[in-house]
């Protein structure tokens, strides 16, 4: 704040604006200034860039690296494993499109400065597995950001972006963003020829298994507040298979991953007694979704599926077998340093209970979902594909280019696209970046501008809750409860539970059908109506308000979407009890949504899987 | 408590926002727990090791400590863990292999001609994939 | 005014000693201290500590060696030393030369001068610009919290002293209003001492000594041991005002 001032306006003119500093934003941030040399390029980040977004305190693998440089594989491998893992339903062209590109971006990291492990005898990236290979990623985002802060015009930090904004010369065309400064309290107007959103994908919509100070623990980031979809559902961007949440079966309470564990470690899981159990499921599985149980390697959500299956017999805790792995001195050093380079809180777990993986085989457990984009799922908008590859169906403009024309996306935003991780969602913004750089060219003189009745209008809304906070505040003495104002953590509180018990989550055995799926819309109907009455103490917890906006929105799709598949597609990711069995004959299709601002009304329809890879 | 001198750089860094300044001692503090994700930026920034990180009190037994030490200047970063029952393990490990500030911008780069622009190929490719040609699909039929 | 300058002493004394013990924060002190003590790999030997509480002395104490921002150690020095000179000539201009019989040599003044103008510069460019509260978080110079009493008490004392002697000088009539609202700021600023951050000056090298004595005996207060590898690169520290 100013010495004297009040709340201003700033004024921030691009011809590429990129939301979110993450590794999606940062690659995009790069690329963009590579072919756009003269092109002012604007990043723009909720927190610090430095260490913003799921990467903040490192990775210990990159796991979607080919190899193609030693012949390790191809992208279409690539894409065979990920739509195996996604039961088929994946964008085999955006897909396809990743892969080709990531080694790359990973030989960057390394001239950057990512310590890459490597295979001592032939001094090859260390594989983890047939995707993955091992880093000492503590600093991967510092150097991450550190080319995109040498390539962008200017990176804006604690700035939080609430709402796009719309061409008023042209219809369906972005002209940029409004949000505020977390720090000064400024609101801040972005135009821009054309945008680029990296934001995060969503944690803290579902109720999670820690509801207390554990609550901070989650797989995902607490920050991803579902920006990355509820910026292009608000303008009206199809969104694709928003049901597809994802649950991960991680170590207990800490959420660490497992990943390390199970390839390099080679450990295995067992009950509670013992004794193996994925076999017994396995005529189980095959009723639910036939053949797909027979595909190598199983599917992600039929091994959670085994999991919640031998729980529900009563034969839980799940636990990962590590008292044989960690008596070699290497690997003991490895199953730690995997947690310390990546999910720090896994180690302070296990130094706080005393569990020492060379005495005790550690619990697992399967976590609360999340939806993201990035991982062993693909919820996101729909975008254009490449276009050497794409099908006609798939291409309508430019590349990672959504349904709102100037509006691209990559990382979690971007849908269809499953198994990226860190260095396929930075691929992804170079990808996003270059085709932006040709759009912004085409576009001439006919630039994109922004309605000042809209952002003077969108401004009151941003700064709503703190009007509400202020003057609710008057009628009561002191506290939480106000019948006029709902502080954003009670509102977030409301919004998980609603999800939990009726779209799926860990309280219903991630199980719902139409009956509870109509009844949860309704209730987020009224969350929806009660959200206009968030009151916010001060600016932090105004970004707070405006995470849980984003939130709520992107709540609302997930619950259509499920609603409107009429199968369980991802057994071990949550079940239609309604419609229990895989459905290829009616179903083997993306679910496609729109939405209208104005009326708030959802469409949904199907989109057909083009399978361009054998 | 005495350990922060209140210099700002956990506030400046914490991704989640929640590290900001006490208001009797103007010193720094967690203001959120339950939205920390003990991602560790906050410990790592302090110039004078003044945070530390206890176990989230919902599933964390008391008595535990894992503690940083992030050297910029070395490139490594060391941590000690301290079971509740006293075992120790340490752990050192590097993180960056180049100096700070040294990745050479895109615009250094000789600039991409107008074909480069229209092609499928990324800045720096098909050199820093490592082989000859950016792999393609032939077109599909549908 | 030498009854005064003695009641204002006994005041930080009796606020210090009312924090350390009421608010426990001396059994705090030496309960860490024997547990660091106790978990210590080495013993640290009187010589030893005896050197460790001079290089407190000097280092942390004498040049604010703990600030690790050159503008936060700049004006913290400034601060500090112009408040030690300024109250040392205070306490020696009304206890050496009380009356004006005794006339004040003229360098004593000039110095309480000094003091007074580093306090200023120092104090006030902390206010507005270095504050946490200010520049990392974004909050108005203008806010005032508790944390606050004891800089705005310094500098209110000061600044009203310096106006009151200006005004005496020359003579006049608002002088005594000055002196009146010197007294008050002054009054405050030792008065509040169990309120204020004030007897954060004595924790400070306290806490500095405890952390070398740490260091020696190796518990280090459970942080890994540094690295055994050169400095060979920088590091990109900046001023922490990202937003």
């Amino acid at each position: 704040m100013g010495l004297f001032s009040g709340r201003k306006t700033v004024h921030v003119d691009s011809d590429i604006l990129v939301i979110g500093g993450g590794m999606a934003g940062c690659g995009a941030t790069y690329e963009s200034r590579y072919w756009g040399r003269d092109l002012k390029i604007v990043c723009v980040e909720k927190a610090n860039i430095e260490r913003s977004g799921a990467v903040a305190q490192g990775l210990y693998a990159i796991n979607c690296y080919m190899g193609m440089q030693w012949d390790e594989n191809q992208p279409e491998d690539h894409v065979r494993y990920a739509r195996n893992d996604l039961m088929g339903l994946v964008r085999e062209d955006l897909g396809y499109d990743i892969a080709r590109h990531v080694d790359s971006t990973v030989h960057k990291f390394e001239e950057w400065g990512l310590p890459i492990m490597k295979d001592p005898e032939t001094g090859q990236y260390l594989r983890e597995g047939k995707w993955q290979i091992m880093i000492h990623g503590e600093s991967y985002k510092p150097i991450v950001a550190e080319a995109a802060r040498k390539a962008a015009t200017k990176v804006y930090n604690r700035i939080m972006v609430t709402h796009l904004l719309m061409d008023k010369t042209k219809p369906n065309r972005v002209a940029g963003a409004v949000g505020f400064n977390v720090r000064t309290g400024d609101f801040y107007v972005f135009r821009a020829k054309a945008v680029i959103v990296g934001a995060g994908g969503a944690s803290h919509i579902f109720k999670p298994r820690s509801a207390g100070e554990g609550m901070g623990r989650t797989w995902y980031a607490p920050w991803s507040s579902a920006s990355a979809y509820a910026l292009p559902i608000q303008v009206g961007a199809k969104m694709m298979q928003m049901e597809n949440r994802i649950v991960l079966t991680r170590f207990k309470d800490g959420y660490g991953p497992v990943g390390a564990y199970f390839l390099h470690l080679k450990t295995y899981t067992e009950n509670a007694y013992g004794d193996e159990y994925e076999s017994k499921w396995y005529e189980n599985t095959k009723e639910l979704v036939g053949d797909y149980i027979d595909r190598h390697p199983v599917p992600t959500c039929l091994r959670n599926h085994a999991i919640l299956e031998e729980i529900k017999a009563g034969r839980g805790p799940i636990r990962m077998v590590t008292k044989e792995a960690f008596k070699d001195p290497h690997l003991e050093t490895v199953g730690w340093e995997n947690f310390l380079g990546m999910t720090i809180g896994q180690a302070v777990v296990w130094a706080s209970q005393n569990i020492d993986p060379k005495h005790t085989n550690p619990e697992l457990t399967t976590s609360e979902p999340y939806v993201m984009g990035s991982h062993a799922t693909c919820s996101g908008a729909w975008a254009s594909g490449p276009e050497d590859c794409a099908p006609a169906d798939y291409q309508w403009g430019y590349n990672r280019m959504m349904t709102v024309d100037g509006l691209f996306g990559a990382g979690d935003t971007i849908g269809g696209t499953a198994h990226k991780f860190s260095s396929g969602s930075f691929a992804e913004g170079r990808i996003a970046a270059k085709a932006a750089v040709n759009y912004v060219n085409d576009l001439g003189s006919d630039q994109p501008r922004v309605s000042e009745q809209e952002y003077q209008d969108l401004e009151k809304v941003v700064f709503q809750p703190m009007e509400n906070y202020r003057v609710g505040r008057n009628e009561i003495v002191a506290g939480t409860v106000s019948p006029s104002y709902l502080l954003p953590i009670q509102g977030l509180q409301r919004l998980e539970k609603i999800m939990d018990e009726y779209v799926g989550g860990i309280s219903s055995h991630y199980t719902t059908n139409e009956p509870l799926l109509t009844r949860g819309l309704e209730l987020l109907g009224m969350l929806k109506e009660d959200m206009a009455h968030i009151g916010a103490e001060d600016l932090h917890q105004l970004q707070r308000t405006w995470e849980l906006q984003h939130r709520v929105l992107a709540s609302e799709s997930v619950a259509h979407h499920t609603m409107f598949r009429k199968e369980t597609r991802w057994p071990g990711y949550y079940y239609r009890g309604d419609h229990m069995k895989l459905d290829d004959d009616d179903w083997h299709c993306f679910t496609l949504s729109q939405y209208d601002q104005e009326s708030g009304k959802w469409e949904l329809e199907k989109a057909p899987v083009h399978h361009i890879i054998d | 408590m005495t350990r922060c001198d209140g210099c700002g750089e956990c506030v400046d860094i914490c991704p989640s926002d929640i590290m900001h300044i006490d208001k009797t001692y103007r010193r720094a503090y967690n203001i959120e727990p339950n939205f920390c994700w003990e991602c560790y930026s906050c410990v790592k920034a302090c110039p004078q090791h003044a945070i530390d990180v206890r176990g989230y009190a919902e599933f964390a037994p008391m008595g535990h400590s894992v503690r940083v030490l992030r050297e910029e200047e070395k490139h490594t970063i060391s941590w000690k863990i301290k079971f509740r029952n006293g075992q120790e393990k340490n752990f050192v490990s590097p993180i960056r292999t180049t100096e700070w500030g040294s990745i050479k911008s895109p615009s250094d780069y000789e600039a991409p001609s107008p074909d480069a622009l229209k092609a499928q190929e990324l800045a720096h490719e098909p050199e820093s994939l490592h082989i000859d040609a950016l792999p393609t699909l032939p077109v599909q039929k549908n | 005014m030498q009854t005064y300058i003695v009641v204002m002493i006994l005041m930080v004394v009796g606020g210090t000693l009312f924090e350390t013990l009421h608010k426990g924060s001396a059994k705090y002190f030496f309960d860490n201290w024997r547990k660091s003590k106790s978990k210590g790999s080495q013993q640290v030997g009187a010589g030893k500590l005896v050197s460790l509480a001079i290089q407190t002395g000097l280092a942390d104490v004498l040049t604010s060696a703990e600030f690790c921002t050159a503008r936060r150690r700049i004006a913290h020095l400034m601060t500090m030393y112009g408040f030690v000179v300024y109250v040392a000539t205070t306490a020696i201009m009304v206890f050496g030369y009380p009356t004006p019989d005794s006339p004040t040599p003229a360098f004593l003044p000039q110095l309480w001068w000094l003091g007074g103008l580093l306090v200023c510069i120092g104090g006030y460019w902390f206010w507005f610009f270095i504050r946490v509260d200010v520049s990392a978080e974004g909050n108005s110079p203008f806010r005032i919290v508790r944390a606050d009493l004891f800089i705005l008490s310094l500098l209110a004392s000061v600044t009203a002293g310096l106006i009151w002697a200006y005004l005496q000088a020359r003579g006049s009539s608002m002088t005594d209003v000055f002196l009146g609202l010197y007294l008050i700021a002054t009054t405050v600023l030792f008065g509040s001492v169990p309120w204020s951050k004030f007897s954060h000056m004595f924790f400070k090298p306290a806490a500095a000594f405890e952390k070398r004595v740490s260091d020696a005996n190796g518990s280090r207060s459970n942080l890994p041991e540094p690295a055994d590898k050169p400095k060979l690169y920088g590091s990109t520290r900046e001023l922490p005002r990202h937003y």
